[in-house]
């Protein structure tokens, strides 16, 4: 017997009963949306995380002061003298309000040398005005996008290269006054980043250490040679700073993150396959009502020779059609669906963006508390106000400007996959209702007229 | 077609126990006849005579319990379902008192239905299915779905699902039950002609005495057993 022609048997038997099979195919999108949903919003979220910690370079190690002393340049100098070390970037981090035309900014005060603040920005100091500092104790800003452009003054500029702007440092400075520092040049808009780049606040490490009243660093990022050199040197520096300093790699940060994601992921996927467990009871269940109801029909078609196989191949077909179905409309409800949780995720966090939630879900793992002085140090540390360049800790509002963006992923394999589990599930489901019509007996079936 | 044999359908000493609720019922016993090809024959009897139980032995969807039922010289009790399944889409045609067409095919799908388990091409299905019907005066009726059609219309379409594998045997189970006696008439008429023209052999089973006056040959059954046959 031709499949056309048992397709067309399922098909038109579909067909006739509009509302039911509209039903029983709503139940499958039900199902197939919400895993489609979920998953590609949390692949969505672990996608921007992941290229977030991966902007840092995979062999990137951080090593953060968990002393009051923090890292001299000898530290740093044997660092760069390790084995497989290629580079190290010191940085002295603090936070500070800036002032400039009539909006004050909450911005992170880096310290970096020039070389470093290019590696930081992935080899190239790209400026819209002005020109880069170089490596004196003068004290003269690089400044982020988002520093001279504040989201609180609609995009206006407020402050030029060669003009001053008033810094003041939260917690660090003796004086708790203002300095005046000349803005010598504006970074270009540098996006996303962990690291709230376009608003920071960049000079020199020299004049870092006066600004900030800092005589070392509290930072180190050391950058290996090779992926595979990565945990040994990290495990070597946590060898020779013992609990001064916290080690991070990367790949550690990513693993981190990497597990809570999959938890979410785990707990989500968990829902939806009871929503697609739920759709296979209720295509079981329509499919036996039709068996029951067409008892006639098969009777009649057994006795003018269909053979059982027939029969089930009639009914398997119908539950395929309505998973196929059911799949496609899900899937693209799904996206749907992942699109709104991303604005509704926005909504609820601000115009930020989904960005405080994931870097909500993201600081709460240990990894991020790298750095920061703590209250009552001797350098008078206000609480909070460390303000380590990789926290993007709560109180600072300004990192949430370059907040991390998501993007419902929907790699080719998730959408073939959910239509695949669509028509899997229903055939499954209606494996048993087409096994109980292929095997009505046609003097059973007719013997009830 | 078995022209050349005289009989295309014997029943041999066939007998069918029934257990009801632990009571054995006899339905059949020690039946035997024999109909020729070309035959237009009625079955007649009143309510649990065993004349259904004969039908459906006759057409391969219930098994004797002893004997045997050969058509077109084959035996067929011991065929197992998709071997039965296979026979009666070559060999057998059947005619319900309540149509069965299947409801979401149109007229002229439905009377293609038996050829789609065979190797019929789709062009070859439609052509004979569309001669078929408007043999039967439904030219006008192809496109239409059961719903559209009076009984008279869907008994015929049925007689056309039945007659298009060119079988030995058809099987009319009470075909005028639902229909007024004009249209009754003329499904009788087509059985009659069709039986001639195609030689091929039609069992009515009824209890209305008056249409198998146009019968070739008539049975009749009462508690089982073959009380006389009448031969017109």
């Amino acid at each position: 017997m031709d499949l056309k022609d048992i397709f067309w048997l399922s098909y038109n038997d579909l067909s006739q009963k509009k509302v039911r099979t509209a039903l029983t195919i709503l139940m499958v999108v039900i199902g197939i949306a919400a895993i489609v949903a979920l998953t590609s919003f949390t692949s969505g979220i672990s996608n921007s995380i992941t290229g977030e910690l991966e902007s840092l370079g995979p062999t990137s190690i951080i090593v953060g002061s968990s002393t009051q002393l923090g890292f001299t340049q000898g530290d740093v100098n044997e660092m760069e003298a390790l084995p497989n070390v290629t580079s190290v970037t010191a940085l002295i981090t603090g936070a500070g309000t800036f002032y400039a035309g009539n909006q004050n900014t909450s911005v992170t005060v880096v310290g970096i040398s020039s070389s470093g603040l290019a590696q930081l920005l992935g080899g190239n100091v790209t400026l819209i005005q002005g020109s880069a500092y170089t490596d004196t104790i003068a004290p003269e800003a690089v400044i982020g996008y988002d520093v001279a452009f504040p989201s609180s003054a609609a995009g206006q500029q407020t402050v030029t290269t060669g003009q001053s702007a008033a810094l003041k440092l939260s917690g660090a400075s003796r004086n708790a006054s203002e300095i005046t520092v000349p803005v010598i040049g504006i970074l270009a808009s540098h996006g996303t980043s962990l690291i709230p780049i376009d608003s920071a606040v960049f000079v020199s490490v020299q004049a870092a250490g006066v600004l900030l009243h800092k005589t070392s660093y509290n930072e180190m990022v050391v950058t290996a040679d090779n992926l595979s050199s990565v945990n040994a040197t990290a495990a070597l520096i946590t060898t020779i700073f013992g609990s001064s300093a916290r080690v991070l790699t990367t790949a550690q940060l990513l693993s981190t993150a990497s597990s809570i994601i999959g938890s979410i992921t785990l707990l989500l996927a968990v829902i939806a396959g009871i929503s697609l467990f739920v759709a296979a009871i209720g295509i079981m269940n329509i499919m036996l009502m039709s068996v029951m109801e067409r008892t006639h029909e098969i009777g009649v078609l057994k006795a003018i020779g269909f053979k059982n196989r027939h029969v089930m191949l009639v009914f398997m077909l119908q539950a395929l059609i309505i998973g196929f179905m059911g799949g496609v409309i899900g899937i693209a409800a799904g996206a749907g669906t992942a699109y709104g949780l991303v604005g509704l995720s926005s909504l609820a966090s601000g115009p930020s963006g989904v960005q405080g939630s994931s870097s909500a879900g993201v600081s709460s793992s240990p990894t991020f508390a790298a750095s920061g002085y703590r209250s009552g140090s001797r350098f008078e540390s206000a609480p909070g106000g460390g303000g380590a360049v990789f926290a993007g800790g709560p109180t600072s509002s300004s990192a949430s400007s370059s907040g991390i963006s998501i993007k419902p992923a929907f790699p080719i394999t998730t959408i073939l996959l959910a239509l695949l589990i669509a028509m899997g599930v229903s055939v499954v489901a209606g494996l048993y209702p087409a096994w109980r019509a292929s095997r009505m007996e046609p003097i059973d079936a007719l013997r009830e007229l | 077609m078995a022209t050349h044999q005289p009989y295309s359908v014997r029943v041999q000493n066939v007998s069918k126990v029934y257990k009801m609720g632990g009571i054995e019922v006899d339905a059949l016993k020690d039946v035997s006849i024999s109909l020729k090809s070309g035959e237009f024959d009625a079955i007649v009897g009143p309510s649990g005579s065993g004349k259904s139980t004969l039908m459906h032995i006759l057409g391969t969807i219930d098994k004797p319990t002893s004997g045997e039922v050969y058509i077109d010289g084959v035996a067929t009790s011991r065929m197992d379902g998709d071997e039965l399944a296979e026979f009666r889409n070559r060999k057998l045609g059947f005619v319900f008192q309540a149509y069965n067409l299947v409801t979401g095919l149109d007229a002229e799908k439905n009377v293609e239905l038996p050829l789609m388990t065979g190797n019929v091409s789709q062009g070859e299905r439609r052509k004979r299915a569309e001669a078929l019907l408007r043999h039967l005066g439904l030219g006008e009726r192809l496109g239409m779905r059961p719903n559209q059609l009076s009984g008279g219309e869907q008994q015929r379409v049925a007689i056309a699902r039945a007659l298009v594998n060119e079988p030995t045997l058809i099987l009319a189970d009470e075909p005028t039950g639902n229909l007024d006696t004009k249209s009754g008439d003329e499904v009788i008429k087509f059985f009659k002609a069709i039986s001639k023209e195609r030689n091929v052999t039609i069992v009515m089973v009824t209890h209305n005495l008056d249409i198998v006056k146009h019968c070739d040959r008539v049975i009749h059954i009462r508690d089982g057993r073959i009380e006389r046959e009448v031969v017109n």
